[in-house]
C-alpha cells in the first residue's frame, strides 16, 4: 500500500476516535434530553483552556487536569440543567428551542473567553519523548496515539457505563422512550442533570486532547468543533451512542486521506461532500433509526 | 383502596373529566367502558401522574396522588400500561424488566426471580435475551404487563389491552390478568372497548360519557342500564 495511504489512514483512525468523541458528547446529551447542544464547541475549548492554566498556574500535567475538568465540567453541566434545560426539556419543541438558547450560550461563551483569555492563540506545552514513533515507514506523534489511547478508555468506560451499570440502562432507557421511563418510577430529572453534566464533562476531557493534539486554541475556535460533531452524528445516526463512533472515523478517514491526494481546502471538502451524500441516501445516518427534522 | 372523588380535568373550554367518583377496592378489578372521548384514558392519566387534575382528589390507601409526577405515582404503587405499547425496543425483554427494578431496594437474587416469573407468566420467558422490537405487537402488550409486575404495584392501569392482539395472545392476557389480584393483592383498572373480556373481568363495571359517570355496578346492572343502552351499547 502507499505508504502516504496508510500514513492518512493512520492519521484518519486516530483524528476520527476524537472527532467521535466530540460527537458521543453531543449524541448522549440529545439522546436523553432532546437538547442541540450548540455549545459544545465551546466547552471543548474551555476545556483547553482549563488544561492550560491548570498547567501553567499549578504544574499540572493534561492527564492530571482531565479528571479534575470532567469533575468540573460535570457539576457545572449538572447545574446548568437545573437553571437553563429543564424548562426546556418540557417545550412542546424542545430540539429547535434548545438549539436557540445553546446557540447563545455558544455566543456568550465565546465572548466571555475573548474578554478573559483574549484573542491570541494558545498552546499547550506537553511532549513526550520520543516525540515520534515510527512504525516501519509510518510516522506517528506520540501525543496522537497517547490520545487515541485516552479516547478508546472513555469510549470503553463509557460503554461500560451505559451497557452494565443501573444508571447507564436507564439512560439508554430515557432515549428510547421517554414516557415509558416516567412511568416505570425512574427519576427523569435527577438523571437529565446527570446527562448533561456527562456531556460538558466529555467536552471539557476533548478538550484538553484538541489542546494536546493540534498545534494552537483561541476563542473563536469552538463553532468549529460544534460542526465536527454534528458531521459525526449526522453520519452516524443522531442519538446513537455507537452511531458517533462510527461517524468519527469515517469523517477522520475521509478528511485524511483526502489530505494525501489533494490539497488542504479541497480535502477538508470532502468531509461535507461525505456529508451531503449521506443525507441524501440515508438521512437517518449509519445508525439512526428516526428520519431528521 | 383507590379514591376518586369530585375529579375534574379541564383542557381549555374542554371539560375531559367532569366530577368523576368511585372507589375501588383491593384485591378486585374494575372494568371502564366509554365511547371515544369519554374521558377513559384522561382519567388514566390523571391518576398516574401524566396528567395534573384541575380540580378533585385520587388517594391510594389514604395516600394522596394529586400533584404527584409519574415516577412518584410509581413508586406509591401505580403501575400502568399503553394502548400503543411503550417499550424499550432496543433492549433486551431481560432488560426490560430491570428498569422498573431499579428504584426498587432488593437483592439481585430477587429482582431476578421476579423478572422470570413474569416473563414465565406471559410465555415470553424463552426469547428473554431478544430485543423488544422483535416481539409482535400483541407480545410487546404482555412484556409491558410484566414490566409493571415485576414492580408488584398496589394498582394496575391497564389501557386496552386488548386492542389489536390476536385471539390466542388476548385468552393468555385475559388469564393473566384475571390471577393478578388474588395472586399479587393488586387492584385493577382496565379500559376496554372489548365487552366480552370486560363481562368477563371485572368485578364492577363503570360506564362513563362525556367525563362522567354515566353508570355503575355490576355486569348484569351495567347491561340493564336504560342510559347505557342508550348512549353506549345503542341497543
Amino acid at each position: 500500500m502507499n505508504e502516504l495511504l496508510l500514513q492518512g489512514l493512520i492519521n484518519g483512525i486516530i483524528l476520527g476516535m476524537i472527532y467521535a468523541l466530540i460527537g458521543l458528547g453531543l449524541n448522549v446529551v440529545f439522546g436523553v434530553l432532546r437538547v442541540v447542544n450548540f455549545a459544545h464547541g465551546e466547552f471543548i475549548i474551555l476545556g483547553s483552556y482549563a488544561a492550560y492554566f491548570l498547567q501553567r498556574l499549578l504544574g499540572l500535567s493534561p492527564f492530571l487536569a482531565m479528571p479534575l475538568i470532567f469533575a468540573s465540567f460535570g457539576v457545572l453541566g449538572y447545574l446548568m440543567y437545573f437553571v437553563l434545560i429543564r424548562r426546556l426539556a418540557k417545550s412542546d419543541d424542545p430540539e429547535h428551542s434548545s438549539l436557540l438558547v445553546m446557540f447563545g450560550v455558544s455566543i456568550a461563551l465565546g465572548a466571555l473567553m475573548l474578554l478573559f483569555f483574549e484573542a491570541d492563540s494558545r498552546s499547550l506545552a506537553y511532549s513526550f519523548d520520543p516525540p515520534f514513533l515510527m512504525f516501519g515507514s509510518v510516522i506517528i506523534p506520540t501525543t496522537k496515539l497517547v490520545a487515541l489511547g485516552v479516547v478508546l478508555a472513555i469510549t470503553a468506560v463509557l460503554a461500560f457505563f451505559l451497557y452494565r451499570t443501573l444508571p447507564g440502562k436507564a439512560l439508554r432507557a430515557i432515549t428510547m422512550n421517554r414516557d415509558a421511563v416516567q412511568i416505570v418510577g425512574v427519576d427523569l430529572e435527577q438523571l437529565s442533570a446527570m446527562t448533561l453534566g456527562l456531556g460538558l464533562g466529555l467536552a471539557g476531557v476533548t478538550g484538553v486532547l484538541v489542546a494536546m493534539i493540534f498545534p494552537a486554541f483561541s476563542p473563536f475556535i469552538g463553532q468549529d468543533y460544534t460542526l465536527i460533531g454534528f458531521i459525526v452524528i449526522v453520519l452516524g445516526g443522531l442519538g446513537h451512542p455507537v452511531g458517533a463512533i462510527v461517524g468519527g472515523i469515517i469523517f477522520g478517514l475521509t478528511e485524511q486521506t483526502a489530505q494525501v491526494y489533494m490539497n488542504g481546502s479541497i480535502a477538508s471538502l470532502m468531509g461535507f461532500l461525505l456529508l451531503i451524500g449521506v443525507i441524501l441516501v440515508r438521512p437517518t445516518g449509519i445508525f439512526g433509526r428516526e428520519a431528521m427534522k | 383502596m383507590l379514591r376518586v372523588e369530585g375529579l375534574i380535568k379541564q383542557f381549555g373550554g374542554l371539560r375531559a373529566l367532569d366530577g368523576l367518583e368511585f372507589e375501588l377496592p383491593e384485591r378486585s378489578i374494575l372494568g371502564v367502558l366509554g365511547m371515544n372521548g369519554s374521558g377513559k384514558t384522561t382519567m388514566l392519566n390523571c391518576i398516574n401522574g401524566l396528567y395534573h387534575a384541575t380540580e378533585g382528589s385520587i388517594t391510594l390507601n389514604g395516600n394522596d396522588l394529586i400533584g404527584l409526577n409519574p415516577a412518584q405515582v410509581f413508586r406509591r404503587g401505580v403501575g400502568r400500561t399503553f394502548q400503543v405499547p411503550r417499550v424499550f425496543s432496543q433492549m433486551t425483554l431481560w432488560e426490560n424488566l430491570a428498569v422498573p427494578l431499579l428504584s426498587i431496594k432488593m437483592t439481585r437474587r430477587d429482582k431476578d426471580a421476579l423478572r422470570t416469573k413474569w416473563l414465565k407468566k406471559v410465555e415470553l420467558y424463552d426469547l428473554r435475551h431478544n430485543f423488544a422490537e422483535e416481539l409482535s405487537g400483541g407480545q410487546q402488550k404482555l412484556l409491558e404487563l410484566a414490566r409493571i409486575m415485576v414492580s408488584e404495584p398496589r394498582l394496575v392501569l391497564l389501557d386496552e389491552p386488548f386492542a389489536g392482539v390476536n385471539p390466542s395472545l388476548a385468552r393468555l392476557l385475559i388469564n393473566v390478568i384475571r390471577e393478578m389480584p388474588k395472586e399479587t393483592g393488586c387492584s385493577v383498572i382496565l379500559v376496554s372497548h372489548d365487552l366480552t373480556s370486560i363481562y368477563e373481568l371485572s368485578d364492577d363495571i363503570i360506564v362513563m360519557h362525556e367525563g362522567r359517570l354515566l353508570a355503575h355496578g355490576d355486569a348484569e346492572a351495567v347491561k340493564s342500564n336504560p342510559d347505557v343502552i342508550e348512549a353506549y351499547l345503542g341497543a
